[in-house]
């Protein structure tokens, strides 16, 4: 028997030794209980997206709006006012939002060398969790393997009205199944470590910027 | 060094308060070699440049929280909640992390039990060796700091590199963390300019933050780029999905968990919550209460291995050292709610005072007051417990309602039990004090002649203005500082009892 | 109405001008006061320094004097915190169930000074004149232990001529901490230099607060650095009026 092994079962019947008869498993959260924190936000549709975008900018993320048919049209004019040509998208990202005008390289398991080449990815989204101004990736075929998302220094994120909740339980309510891979995005990367002094983008994007689609009526 | 001893003994020298404390000064983060807290502390009490630092950034965090807090209208009731989480993940430990493993290791992970800090060490060098790493890159954790991993692997031939910015800046520098959350900020900016220009060998280095961190990015690109295999610890373990959860700011987390080939991940047993549901809860209070932010700027969620995205080789860690015995102690168990949020010692006016350092743990502040000795099995760091004037503020703040007072009051009476019995407490002032103390208030007439004998006796030491300036032995902590207003003529009982005999 | 008067041990030895103060103000607000002779001490000191066994031993006591007492009157929060907030677990860990359950019935009897004022006598004007600036410090046992809230500002409120300035950081501990203001000097006085940078900024001639502990150490520091502010527990100010303006120690 390995060290581990043996110590996996000392170390468990201590603990064992301790343990009462197993909860119900419920969850905590339930309403009924004494634990009545909100799990619901109190803003109508409207404030509550006015708020995504609020927390947003307070990130210095750049917004803009649109509507579902101008999706392709205002991701092109993010994409030609960034500056920049060679972007990398997820591979399942639609075909149509991909303007010919720039140069694009589609992730089909590109060595993260390639992509370190990038100036530029663009992604859709999971959520949008407007109280912290989090956008929520779960690495779907159009949000992209967790490396597209990190190494290039611009992100333009697509990010449905209809996407948008106010609390992060209600992110929670919204998940099929607990996701497998997840990133919550609430900003760019900072540090505080210096001096207590906020020095935004150290690793990941520097600059994030969203397309909100007004997509509800 | 007991705690009482260092009453009595001498002060450290003066230090210059410009420089920075060179390593070879500083006590070390060793609960078994470091001096006793008020020694410690009265060190870092002469040092006004790393008081200022610490009172700035603590000031900065305890700003921001408190106005989230205020902002968040059921703060009590999320608290009340985490309390319950991570009571019901303790109360049934064994059963989660075995629901843990289980779904870790159906998604392609490997999960490891380690007893002890050695074993934890030499599993991870073994999993290194097994893929010949020479280097590793690592994300902080606490839990690596603990058990001292670092030394370890660079005594064992790897290159060990730190990617959190405050890491780098210790690890350049030679420096211990003084906080769990920002570990560096006892140390400033021309301080650092200085470690890096030195370090990186960048002379014409400003100090200007931003610079600063540019040069950190630049530094570590290419070593995210290259090296294959990482290091992390874990916020939250999902016993549910057998997923593993890392809170952080910077992105290097991000880095190390997304590029290498190979991740380990240590983490303590108490880390684990039952279900991907709990992170609603634990989720809204720890960024509010780390760094004073509704949410940090990444969080990273992943289970086991996913094919083409990331670490194909993933092992976790588990580690115990000391952690199952305190499940056992029913007033102590709630030590281990902790998350590691450092709300605490942003809290803790002692902490304010003295910093991290003076605790001699890489746990520090109240939380450290209470988890180290405890890891220690108290056989070291008996000061700690006292390193409280019992304010209560680290409970007020702490997010899943850990009662630290509760429990330092709990293991200073452990630390009395065992220093009992020894055979130089006797005549220890502290000790016959309040044995003594304790005999006279077993009998009023015990304690008023006492009263009687003290005023008496303090006349010695009673100026004209009726103020004592300077008493000896134990005393004399007290007047350093402050004057002792002499015995009145009459104690109250004294009056009472006149009154009452005039009345008749 | 009756009330007995727990006058702790340290007033007793130290500030009787506190517990003559409290005579003076309950009696005029119509409080027939009496006093147990053969009260010493709650066991706190005992207790937060680790000495459980002593500090049992103090508490039985307490609960046997007091038993039969319709009501206790305590001019200090951190001995109300004692009896409230460790009491029970020192009876729970006698396992003495007799004990336990007088305990238990006492324990609604207990009173610290401004509790018995607002919540018991239902007052909140007392009468008091003090016409002098002073800074109110908010003990920790008062604000996190026994929740007192607005009970001393209420009071204060009320006193005539009296200027009250808030202390900055105010819910921050002085650093007294009982034994801890000895066991861990220096860091005490640190966090005594922090509070008194605080306090001094009010400009204030008395700094008063419901716990001679904290005005001690505080008083102490004052004293030895020609601060020209003085400490006064709230007692004594209470018990000042127009006819009767100081309360002569």
């Amino acid at each position: 028997m390995s060290t581990s092994a043996t110590s996996r079962q000392r170390i468990l019947d201590r603990i064992r030794a301790e343990e009462g008869p197993k909860a119900t498993g419920a969850f905590v959260g339930s309403s009924a209980g004494p634990h009545a924190y909100f799990r619901r936000g109190a803003l109508d549709r409207s404030a509550c997206l006015s708020l995504m975008i609020e927390r947003l900018r307070e990130y210095d993320a750049e917004v803009v709006e649109c509507t579902p048919e101008q999706i392709s049209t205002t991701i092109d004019d993010q994409l030609s006012a960034s500056g920049k040509h060679l972007f990398t998208a997820p591979q399942g990202l639609p075909s149509a939002w991909m303007s010919a005008s720039f140069d694009w390289k589609v992730d089909h398991q590109l060595p993260a060398e390639e992509i370190e080449k990038t100036e530029g990815v663009v992604t859709a989204s999971f959520c949008g969790i407007a109280d912290s101004g989090t956008i929520v990736l779960h690495h779907s075929a159009s949000e992209g393997r967790r490396v597209l998302t990190l190494l290039p220094d611009w992100h333009l994120c697509i990010l449905r009205a209809s996407q948008v909740v106010e609390t992060l339980p209600e992110y929670f309510d919204r998940c099929p199944a607990p996701p497998a891979l997840a990133t919550y995005i609430s900003g760019p990367s900072a540090t505080a470590d210096i001096e207590m002094t906020r020095i935004k983008g150290v690793h990941g994007p520097r600059f994030l910027h969203v397309i909100l689609v007004r997509d509800e009526s | 060094m007991s705690p009482d001893q260092a009453i009595t003994a001498e002060p450290a020298p003066h230090t210059s308060a410009l420089r920075p404390i060179p390593a070879h000064e500083h006590a070390e983060l060793d609960p078994r070699f470091a001096p006793p807290f008020p020694q410690a502390a009265l060190h870092v009490l002469r040092n006004p440049q790393l008081r200022k630092n610490v009172a700035h950034a603590i000031d900065v965090i305890q700003t921001k929280r408190g106005k989230l807090v205020a902002e968040k209208q059921d703060w009590q009731a999320l608290r009340d909640a985490a309390s319950a989480i991570r009571t019901e993940a303790l109360d049934h430990l064994g059963t989660y992390l075995h629901e843990f493993e289980k779904n870790c290791t159906a998604a392609g992970g490997t999960v490891h039990w380690a007893a002890d800090a050695d074993e934890a060490r030499r599993i991870i060098l073994d999993l290194l060796r097994q893929e010949k790493a020479s280097e590793v890159i690592k994300i902080k954790t606490m839990t690596s700091a603990e058990i001292q991993l670092n030394p370890f692997l660079e005594k064992s031939g790897l290159e060990v590199y730190e990617t959190d910015l405050a890491e780098i800046i210790l690890q350049l520098g030679e420096e211990e963390p003084s906080h769990i959350v920002v570990p560096a900020l006892h140390i400033n900016r021309s301080q650092v300019r200085e470690i890096f220009a030195r370090r990186m060998g960048l002379e014409h280095l400003s100090d200007d933050p931003k610079e600063l961190t540019n040069a950190a990015r630049a530094y570590l690109r290419r070593k995210f780029l290259t090296i294959p295999t990482a290091i992390s610890g874990a916020n939250f373990l999902i016993a549910e999905t057998g997923g593993v959860a890392v809170v952080e700011s910077e992105g290097n987390g991000r880095m190390c968990l997304t590029l290498p080939q190979t991740m380990i991940t240590i983490a303590g047993i108490e880390k684990v919550l039952p279900r991907f549901n709990d992170l609603e809860v634990m989720l809204q209070l720890l960024a509010r209460s780390a760094t004073g932010e509704r949410m940090n700027p990444y969080t990273s969620l992943w289970t086991g291995v996913t094919p083409g995205d990331g670490p194909q080789n993933f092992h976790v860690v588990l580690l115990d050292n000391g952690r199952s015995s305190i499940l056992k102690k029913p007033v102590e168990r709630q030590t281990l709610k902790c998350i590691r949020c450092a709300a605490c010692m942003n809290a803790c006016p002692v902490y304010r005072q003295t910093g991290g350092h003076a605790y001699g743990s890489v746990y520090p502040g109240p939380i450290g007051a209470i988890l180290t000795p405890q890891l220690m099995k108290m056989e070291f760091a008996q000061s700690l417990p006292y390193a409280s004037s019992l304010c209560g503020a680290c409970y007020e703040v702490c997010p899943v309602k850990i009662n630290i007072p509760e429990v330092l009051l709990e293991l200073r009476s452990q630390v009395v039990n065992q220093e009992r019995g020894q055979a130089g407490r006797f005549f220890d002032p502290m000790y016959l004090g309040l044995r003594i103390a304790n005999l006279l208030f077993a009998r009023a007439w015990r304690f008023h002649l006492a009263q009687r004998l003290g005023r008496i006796g303090l006349r010695l030491f009673t100026r004209k203005d009726g103020w004592i300036h300077s008493l000896p032995s134990v005393g004399g902590k007290w007047t350093q500082t402050r004057d002792l207003r002499g015995f009145p003529e009459q104690t109250f009982h004294e009056w009472w009892a006149a009154r009452a005999k005039e009345d008749q | 109405m009756r009330a007995s008067l727990f006058i702790t041990c340290y007033n007793d030895t130290l500030y009787p001008e506190t517990g003559k103060a409290v005579v003076r103000l309950l009696e005029r607000l119509g409080v027939q006061l009496d006093f147990h002779p053969k009260q010493t001490c709650c066991g706190q000191m005992h207790a937060n320094t680790g000495f459980r066994g002593e500090a049992f031993s103090q508490a039985k006591r307490f609960v046997r004097l007091y038993q039969d007492t319709e009501t206790v009157v305590v001019p200090s929060s951190s001995c109300v915190a004692m009896i409230r907030d460790q009491y029970p677990g020192l009876f729970e860990e006698l396992g003495n169930d007799t004990l336990r359950k007088e305990f238990a019935a006492l324990l609604p009897r207990i009173f610290e000074l401004s509790e018995f004022l607002i919540d018991r006598l239902g007052v909140e004007d007392v009468g008091a004149y003090f016409p002098h600036r002073v800074a109110y410090h908010a003990s920790c046992h008062g604000v996190r232990a026994l929740h007192l809230g607005e009970r001393p500002f209420r009071l204060l409120g009320k006193v005539r001529g009296l200027e009250l300035i808030p202390i900055p950081n105010a819910e921050r501990c002085c650093g007294f901490g009982g034994t801890f203001s000895v066991k861990n000097g220096e860091v005490s006085s640190a966090m005594l230099a922090a509070k008194l940078q605080d306090v001094s900024s009010t400009r204030a001639e008395v700094c008063t607060a419901l716990d001679n502990s904290c005005l001690m150490h505080l008083g102490g520091a004052m004293h030895r650095q020609f601060m020209g502010m003085r400490t006064m527990h709230l007692a004594e100010i209470l018990a000042c009026t127009e006819s009767s303006p100081e309360v002569q120690p």
